[in-house]
């Protein structure tokens, strides 16, 4: 089942800005609701209620953001996230229930971009759209300096400081602060964060990721109890302030 | 062995062993006397009525007494009785192997039967736990209802009658929207809180402990507080100059132990601080919740950490259904630790979450 919400003859004349979205959700009050809560920026949406019509809904709609609920009917959230990825690179928030971490976990593993969890508030999922519709409209540049909460990050330098003074890391928190500021506000998986700071196997080094964070935030948050640039996803992973 | 091939064994055992005393003693009957034979076979009687067969004991005294008086009374070799002092000692003998084979079978009897008195009074007690859990069960659900008849339906009826007003008369929507968010969120923490008491209850929550500092615990559930007006209050207390805090727990389940830790306590205390701390003592990081509020009093600490417990002076219309606490505690079991409170000195209260603590080994790794 494909509904979609507007005509296809309206949709090619929306302005160039205005993306379009869709939506993979079985209970059509939460489409209903989605759809209220973006039309106003995001006027083109998709509508899909079953994982195969969303699959089906890529191919022909190219979208460049989707929504995707965990729990569809017919097919595991996980395939159709795979499914997806393996059709578009346009970004995935997926919708989750509470005690879905590790279903979240394996969707941001498989490729999904963020998540978001029910009952949502709609300006938050209009904030988390937005968000992941302008990192996937600018290019990955390599920015050379990011300042957030008043640290400077100098990526090219590798150097760190705040208010002049340079802040001392030790390589692996390096490594750990460069994977997460490469993309702000994307949410890196525990096993993202260890493959990418690691490389490769160190046994039980993987234990340790936490510990690094830790220290890092005692190194460049003003409040390490009170963390505004290295946020925690309890469950899930953690993810680098969003800069712009 | 069956118990039919472990009775012919025993059986052939004693009178087989009947046989080998009677063959030994034979061999040495110069040398010993009637009474000293006597004994032997009591022995053997003994022997064999303590294996479980009353008959057998019948038997083997029998065998006995015919064997005293073949073997070792006078004419040797026949069944013949030579002295009436003999028949005498046979009758002695007879008299003490049947009264000993038959007290023992009485033992064995009352034994037997003290052992299927205590299987039944082990039956019994295990259904009379079980009707006090079903007990438990059903009163846990009584409680349920009665607290879904007033905290579910308040905010629903408040809901219904918001979003009904709005139809009527669309001007109000925006200042109606805001109480339905706020009742609708109400609605979703009872309903996520009694989902949880009832998994808990089932033992249907699998806890995932890893390998996590305090810090991040402490630092989660500050955040979780963000954007709530009553955030400002949240004070923590870590000592930087110490190496991070390890324990090994599960990060979700105690930052919801922390979060309805200070949930309450910023619902308890009305316009003073909560302080959020976190020590290691003796193999355990202990988190404290302190607040400045009226504290526990001395008759009720003890219910404080039941479902649905509400304070008898408590506002109904709060918002809490006295689930968080319930619920803190036993996430706080289910993975090794514990929920306790304490008066704090000057006032207020102290709610101590413990978790197991961890040791690093030697250098942290370092990446290539």
């Amino acid at each position: 089942m494909l509904a979609t919400r507007k005509p296809n003859t309206h949709m090619t004349s929306v302005a160039a800005e205005h993306y379009r979205l869709l939506v993979i959700e079985d209970e059509a009050d939460i489409r209903r609701a989605i759809g209220a809560a973006l039309r106003d920026h995001h006027p083109s949406i998709i509508e899909a209620a079953t994982g195969q019509a969303g699959v089906e809904a890529i191919d022909s709609t190219r979208p460049e953001m989707i929504i995707l609920d965990l729990g569809l009917p017919d097919i595991d959230g996980l395939a159709v996230c795979r499914s997806i990825r393996e059709r578009t690179s346009a970004p995935i928030i997926v919708l989750t229930a509470r005690h879905g971490e590790g279903d979240t976990v394996a969707l941001l593993n498989a490729g999904a971009d963020d998540y978001i969890r029910k009952p949502f508030s709609t300006q938050e999922l209009a904030a988390r759209v937005t968000a992941q519709l302008r990192r996937s409209r600018v290019p990955a540049v390599e920015h050379e300096t990011i300042v957030a909460d008043g640290l400077s990050i100098d990526v090219h330098r590798r150097q760190a400081s705040r208010d002049g003074t340079l802040i001392r890391l030790t390589p692996i928190e390096w490594e750990l602060l460069s994977v997460l500021v490469s993309d702000p506000g994307r949410v890196f998986t525990h096993q993202q964060l260890f493959s990418a700071v690691w490389k490769r196997s160190f046994g039980d080094a993987r234990l340790y990721l936490r510990v690094h964070v830790t220290n890092l935030r005692r190194k460049i948050e003003r409040n390490p109890a009170d963390p505004r640039l290295v946020i925690t996803e309890p469950g899930v992973g953690y993810r680098f302030i969003e800069t712009s | 062995m069956s118990s039919k091939a472990l009775r012919y064994f025993d059986w052939a055992l004693w009178i087989g062993l009947l046989a080998l005393a009677s063959f030994v003693m034979r061999s040495v009957r110069p040398n010993i006397e009637q009474s000293h034979a006597a004994f032997v076979y009591i022995l053997i009687v003994l022997g064999a009525a303590a294996s479980g067969e009353q008959w057998l004991g019948v038997l083997v005294a029998v065998l006995g007494l015919l064997s005293i008086n073949y073997f070792f009374q006078p004419p040797f070799d026949t069944l013949t009785v030579g002295e009436p002092s003999d028949v005498l000692a046979l009758i002695a003998f007879l008299a003490t192997a049947l009264v000993a084979n038959s007290l023992l079978a009485r033992a064995r009897a009352e034994a037997q039967r003290a052992t299927k008195h205590a299987a039944e009074v082990e039956a019994l007690s295990e259904e009379v736990r079980h009707a006090e859990a079903l007990r438990e069960a059903s009163r846990l659900k009584d409680m349920l209802l009665a607290s879904v008849s007033h905290d579910l339906r308040t905010p629903l009826t408040a809901i219904r009658a918001l979003a009904q007003d709005i139809t009527i008369d669309g001007s109000r929507a925006r200042s109606h929207a805001e109480i339905i968010v706020s009742q609708v969120d109400r609605l979703g923490k009872l309903v996520a809180d009694v989902l949880d008491l009832s998994r808990l209850k089932a033992g249907g929550f699998s806890m995932n402990p890893e390998l996590n500092t305090a810090e991040d615990l402490l630092g989660a559930t500050v955040r979780q507080f963000s954007g709530v007006p009553e955030a400002h209050r949240i004070e923590t207390v870590i000592d930087y100059s110490q190496p991070a805090l390890v324990g090994n727990f599960d990060f979700v389940q105690s930052l919801r132990v922390m979060t309805n830790l200070v949930d309450n306590a910023l619902r308890c205390s009305r316009a003073d601080p909560v302080t959020i701390s976190v020590a290691q003592t003796n193999g355990s990081l202990s988190f404290q919740v302190a607040d400045r509020g009226p504290g526990i009093p001395a008759a009720e600490r003890d219910r404080i950490f039941d479902a649905f417990y509400r304070p008898a002076d408590a506002n109904v219309d709060g918002g809490a259904a006295g689930l968080g606490l319930s619920i803190a505690r036993q996430l706080a079991e289910a993975q090794g630790g514990s929920v306790s409170y304490a008066d704090r000195e000057g006032g207020g209260s102290i709610f101590t979450f413990e978790l197991p603590a961890a040791k690093l080994d030697g250098e942290l790794p370092i990446a290539e």
